[in-house]
């Protein structure tokens, strides 16, 4: 139930994320036993690199704690979208926070929307969608892989989301969104091999006052072929960018400054009766200190286009 | 984005956003008498009451007056059908087009119409097309051209001689473009996609007690997070600023209900602070006290004009900086910023579920000021756009343990041109995206 809204203690249930280092989170169930693989309830025990983890005594802690582990220790902290998109079971590829923030804004999702996704993949972007819809909105998730429809299902179930969606199990580009959707929604979200199928799909569900569309495709090819469907339905203000991101690593480095000045005088000059003096005081080499930041090695340098369109509203759509 | 299926209407008092083609622009629908400049256009927005949003409208020149650089025209404003408005490519009717530009030579011979006869013409015709196809008839390489080039012809005069505009709610989406091309420093720069991140990492929405400190966004970015709280929902937000009156435009622009508007409480960051931490010894000892209620009571009476200002402005009057001014003796009767005070000292005691902060001033000591009334394992989100401030408060805040996963992030927004063989990122952006800090508070 941990994300249906901000909450203060660890309940029996919750995923919690166990945040060990930037590089190193995990998603848990908060349970005091598993069963193993030969159907025997076992006590859960989370093994890290440093130490393991006693589950059950997780429970009732409150969030943002430290927790030992048996060679150091953890913080436990509340999951969000932003953390469960970092630590989530990858089922497929899933789309990360700085294109899922624009298609956020773009599509103009607030409490009260009702948003149409399709592929539901492995739900990174659904519990955004959740998140910003919720509790007066609907997001309506289609697959068209059962297994994946039904565990995500699931998931959103045990997050406490549950009441906010509805998966499909159903192949949208051959079938549409169902009739019982036509005219409903405020905006549609497309993440296909073939956004362009979907487009006339899409038009029908949204609603005659209008809406907005996103497509996500890591193909400019795919984006021209649905920015051409897009033309003909009469949708506007048609744009495609990409958002990367890039993270800047903080440091505080120390740097040696050396000195060449004493090379233009000869070496003899040196041989002055205080010289002795003037090498030991300058012996200490003289070290500066400085807060820097650079871009790490390998980056995102591509992640998909981001396509978005208006359906201007009153376009009939028979 | 309407919740219910019927279109809203236009009425007085809304903000608008009157867009032409690609250009649009915000403006205060307050009288029957407003008008609206575009460019040399001026627009009688009468007509537009009661109107559904989303119409578009035709500009029909009522008169026209000779100003210093061409012609002043003072248009009424005309509801059209959609179907008005078709591709000028197939109005004009255009079939042959050149293969490349090898015969095209730019001697400014290309035009035979002159300038004053294109002006004549302007007034002379209300249709672009016709204005446009004149322009084609008296092109002598206009055929020669290729396809593309003919588009691109036809798109620059469409955009000039371009005779409707369309009104508009105004959104969140819409105005973060208005405001960041019209003067992106008004809003601190915050662009786009850095505003997108901003609500993300921040987690607002329909739950929880939110805090944000901004020193200046023209009300946009309690307005996103206002947005993001949504109606019928019991999330608040504490929105701190410098001033003595909040930057409210683009609050009032988006036009939420009353009780989603009551649940944004805008408080000056001193004295809330000040409330909150010395409480009821503030109201004992009235002198103390009187040094900023004197300021802001003047300025509490002038909020409405000065919120009603369409151009962003960037109104700063800083309290603590004029000490000696205690002399006013105000009534005893609880103003409306000690009420909201009050309010929101109520919930600084119950702590936050998040911290956002994009200050015009360093960062370090507001965040060290606002981080104790957050709860823990909450996100924060510091905005600035400069890296190292940003440098600076990452160190403080790693040192002090009380926060983690803590990344400093900037971005890349590209937007491309795709037409068929025509495809690539389009040739200007913008390289300056401000800087996010983010992390989560631990206890």
């Amino acid at each position: 139930m941990s994300f249906l809204k901000p909450k203060t203690h660890i309940e029996q249930g919750d995923v919690v994320i166990l945040y060990l280092s930037v590089n190193s989170m995990h998603a848990i169930e908060a349970v005091p036993t598993i069963v193993n693989k030969k159907g025997e309830t076992i006590v859960n025990i989370f093994q890290t690199p440093y130490g393991s983890l006693k589950v059950q005594n997780i429970i009732g802690v409150e969030y943002g704690s430290r927790v030992e582990l048996s060679k150091g220790y953890a913080h436990v902290l509340q999951p969000n979208p932003e953390l469960w998109t970092q630590t989530l079971p990858h089922r497929t590829q899933i789309i990360y926070t700085p294109d899922i923030s624009m298609i956020l804004h773009q599509l103009e999702v607030r409490p009260g929307a009702v948003v149409v996704e399709s592929g539901t993949g492995s739900g990174s972007l659904s519990h955004y969608f959740l998140r910003a819809l919720k509790p007066t909105g609907r997001l309506h998730t289609f697959d068209f892989h059962e297994a994946r429809a039904e565990q995500a299902r699931e998931e959103f179930q045990r997050h406490g989301l549950g009441d906010f969606v509805t998966v499909y199990h159903r192949d949208v580009c051959n079938l549409g969104f169902t009739s019982e959707l036509d005219g409903v929604a405020d905006a549609v979200f497309l993440d296909l091999p073939a956004p362009d199928l979907a487009v006339p799909h899409a038009f029908k569900a949204l609603k005659l006052s209008g809406g907005r569309f996103c497509s996500f495709s890591p193909c400019i090819e795919q984006s021209q072929r649905c920015i051409n469907v897009l033309t003909q339905l009469g949708f506007n203000e048609i744009c495609s960018m990409e958002v990367l991101q890039q993270e800047s690593i903080i440091k505080t480095r120390t740097m040696p400054v050396i000195d060449l000045e004493f090379l233009k005088a000869p070496k003899d000059a040196a041989a002055e009766p205080n010289s002795n003096e003037d090498t030991k005081t300058k012996e200490p080499k003289e070290i500066k200190k400085y807060l820097t930041s650079s871009h790490p090695q390998l980056l995102p340098g591509h992640t998909g286009f981001l396509t978005f369109a208006t359906l201007p509203p009153n376009i009939p759509k028979a | 984005m309407s919740r219910k299926s019927t279109i809203p209407s236009i009425q007085l008092g809304d903000y608008i956003v009157i867009q032409r083609q690609k250009y649009t622009k915000l403006q205060k629908f307050g009288s029957l008498d407003a008008s609206a400049t575009l460019g040399k256009e001026h627009l009688e927005l009468k007509s537009l009451l009661d109107q559904p949003y989303g119409s578009t409208f035709k500009m029909c020149v009522k008169e026209s007056k000779a100003g210093k650089r061409g012609a002043q025209r003072q248009h009424t404003l005309e509801l059209v059908s959609e179907n008005e408005l078709r591709s000028i490519r197939d109005v004009l009717n255009i079939s042959s087009s050149g293969a490349d530009n090898r015969d095209i030579r730019d001697n400014g011979e290309a035009q035979a119409l002159k300038s004053e006869d294109i002006e004549q013409l302007r007034e002379a015709c209300n249709e672009s097309s016709k204005i446009i196809e004149k322009l084609v008839e008296n092109s002598k390489t206009f055929h020669t051209r290729t396809e593309y080039s003919q588009d691109k012809y036809l798109l620059k005069k469409e955009k000039k001689y371009f005779e409707f505009v369309q009104i508009r709610q105004p959104t969140i989406r819409l105005m973060a473009d208005i405001f960041h091309r019209q003067d992106a420093e008004k809003i601190m720069g915050i662009r786009v996609d850095t505003l997108s991140q901003i609500i993300s990492y921040s987690g607002v929405s329909g739950f929880g007690s939110y805090l944000l400190y901004e020193s200046g966004t023209n009300g946009l970015l309690p307005a996103a997070m206002l947005n993001s709280i949504g109606a019928d929902t019991d999330a608040t937000l504490v929105h701190m600023h410098p001033g003595n009156v909040p930057q409210k435009q683009a609050l009032l622009a988006l036009k939420l209900p009353l009780e989603q508007q009551q649940r944004c409480i805008s408080v000056n960051l001193y004295s809330v602070l000040r409330e909150f931490y010395q409480g009821d010894k503030v109201d004992a000892t009235i002198p103390t006290a009187a040094e900023d209620d004197a300021t802001q009571t003047d300025n509490n009476m002038t909020t409405e004009e000065q919120t009603d200002e369409v151009e962003p402005t960037t109104k700063k009057l800083k309290l603590d900086q004029s000490p000696n001014c205690k002399q006013f003796v105000y009534a005893k009767l609880p103003l409306r910023w000690q009420l909201e005070n009050k309010r929101a000292s109520a919930l600084m005691h119950q702590k936050f579920d998040n911290l956002v902060v994009a200050a015009k001033e360093h960062p370090s000591n507001i965040v060290q000021a606002l981080l104790p009334l957050v709860k823990p394992s909450r996100p924060i989100v510091i905005f600035s756009t400069c890296k190292e401030l940003l440098q600076e408060t990452y160190m403080e805040l790693k040192a002090s343990g009380k926060v983690t996963n803590l990344h400093v992030t900037s971005n890349w927004l590209r937007t491309y041109q795709i037409l068929p063989n025509r495809t690539h990122p389009e040739v200007n952006m913008n390289g300056n995206s401000g800087y996010l800090l983010t992390g989560y508070t631990l206890s």
